[in-house]
């Protein structure tokens, strides 16, 4: 075990959760760049002209950086598909990830490293062989079980399956954040609802509403259980981290570019932490539950563990969106950050603030800041609270940037 | 006269609103993004001015955006 690392991949669907996933500790970050990403629609996008200070940002700080292009692809896509992979390769970006052949073939072919997206729905050894000609890291379905993962490395491993790196495939699996009703993502409904294709980034998310289902002779409705039956809970694996990585899986996913930074920078932290713990063969059950408890203060649609320990049915959420601890309120903008002196200065635009809150600075290149107020200035002269309007200034060991966004972090 | 509004910046390229009305849409195949024939840009969002003969098609490319960028306005004579 010593001589084995374990890599914690983050989302990153906007700058702030970029340099929240930095903060976090994660090892490599993915994300989209325009529209070919399954999340085109709920995350905000990077741009081609992006591509090279991301990569400039996470190589100087050794973190591997992935592209999602995985998609549904169609020919009109295709110039702007080898645009994306041609400037990746020329940014220096250390992957693509991807689950159209068109996109494989392609990056394969340009000597871009590939990595087989789960949207593929891998779920077996074979077709890992036929995949390790293009790829040197698989993704594997979310269906599976981890004894099933495991027979796959052990065979990976024996087999001596190997990509164009010359070095054995690794794989790579979900460990926390959300999962779909469909298998491995391919759904219809949201396109069959409302035009909008899932597989191109666009789901409207039908599976997270409530239904009722109505007896058609006599008009009878009923809700079942009161469950959002359609909508799983999120999918985390904390509790049993240890077997997910006796399963010989070497790079651990987390979901959510559609998500705040806040819950990037935590999840991040928490599997950061709890790998290095099994590392050290520290990770135990205390540990597990200050996790647990850092898990459920950000979005969460409450939590199962997926499909990994055998499990065949779903569990269902039992409530629409978030049931995190913990919720943020948008307060004001940062003005200026007086270095020597280690004080902020905002402007707060809403709400109230005062001594000892907690509060959540977000922004492009501050990432994410998480403290407890301890002093309030106005004028240079110290105040129990501001109100709307106020401007005023508090304390503060990091440097804030104009325009960065002041929260107040309460609970829920 | 009916106008055409149509924010770009945010077309993942589903193809749809070619497929109805694609006397006034097409693809544009360098970026994978559809391109609303005859507008001018302002500042992101493409507009143009047709005749009420084209409304029906366009109503139809609005309706089934995915993304809902497309705007069909009527324009009083």
């Amino acid at each position: 075990m010593k001589n084995r690392t374990i890599e914690i991949m983050a989302p990153a669907g906007s700058w702030q959760s970029l340099q929240a996933a930095i903060q976090g500790g994660a090892n490599s970050v993915y994300f989209g760049i325009e529209q070919l990403n399954m999340r085109a629609r709920s995350s905000n996008n990077f741009t081609l002209k992006d591509l090279v200070e991301i990569a400039e940002l996470c190589n100087k700080k050794n973190i591997k950086t992935y592209i999602t292009l995985n998609t549904i692809i169609y020919d009109h896509d295709l110039i702007l598909m080898k645009k994306i992979v041609d400037t990746a390769k020329q940014a220096n970006i250390t992957a693509i990830i991807a689950s159209d052949q068109a996109v494989i073939g392609y990056a394969a072919s340009v000597n871009m490293e590939v990595h087989i997206s789960t949207q593929t729905n891998v779920t077996n050894l074979e077709t890992i062989r036929f995949f390790s000609h293009f790829a040197d890291v698989v993704i594997l379905s979310r269906e599976l079980s981890l004894l099933q993962v495991k027979e796959i490395t052990k065979e990976i491993e024996k087999q001596q399956i190997k990509g164009p790196s010359g070095n054995l495939i690794k794989i790579e699996i979900f460990v926390h954040g959300a999962l779909c009703m469909a298998v491995s993502g391919k759904c219809y409904m949201s396109l069959h609802t409302t035009n909008s294709s899932a597989n191109r980034g666009a789901c409207i998310q039908n599976c997270r509403k409530t239904y009722t289902v109505t007896d058609k002779e006599d008009g009878h409705q009923f809700d079942i259980d009161n469950e959002y039956i359609m909508s799983p809970k999120d999918l985390c694996t904390i509790g049993f981290l240890d077997q997910v990585l006796d399963s010989g899986s070497s790079i651990l996913k987390i979901e959510g570019r559609g998500r705040s930074p806040e819950y990037v920078k935590t999840t991040t932290q928490c599997y950061r932490e709890a790998a290095d713990a099994y590392l050290e063969g520290t990770y135990n059950k205390e540990k597990v539950k200050g996790w647990m408890s850092r898990l459920t203060t950000v979005y969460n649609r409450g939590f199962w563990d997926g499909y990994y320990l055998g499990q065949k049915i779903g569990e269902w959420t039992g409530a629409h969106g978030s049931k995190a601890t913990k919720k943020k309120i948008y307060l004001g903008k940062a003005k200026k950050y007086f270095t020597k002196i280690q004080v902020a200065e905002f402007d707060l635009e809403a709400q109230h603030l005062k001594e000892g809150d907690n509060i959540l600075i977000a922004g492009k290149t501050t990432g994410i800041i998480e403290t407890i107020v301890a002093e309030i200035r106005i004028n240079d002269k110290q105040v129990k609270g501001v109100k709307k309007g106020d401007n005023f200034s508090i304390k503060l060991n990091h440097k804030v940037r104009p325009s960065d966004k002041l929260y107040k972090v309460i609970n829920n | 006269m009916i106008q055409i509004a149509y924010k770009r910046e945010k077309c993942i390229g589903c193809n749809y609103c070619i497929q109805l009305a694609p006397d006034r849409w097409r693809m544009n195949k360098k970026d994978g993004r559809s391109v609303l024939l005859g507008s001018r840009n302002k500042r992101g969002l493409y507009t143009v001015k047709v005749s009420d003969v084209e409304y029906e098609a366009n109503k139809a490319s609005a309706k089934v955006c995915p993304v809902k960028i497309i705007r069909i306005n009527k324009l009083s004579r």
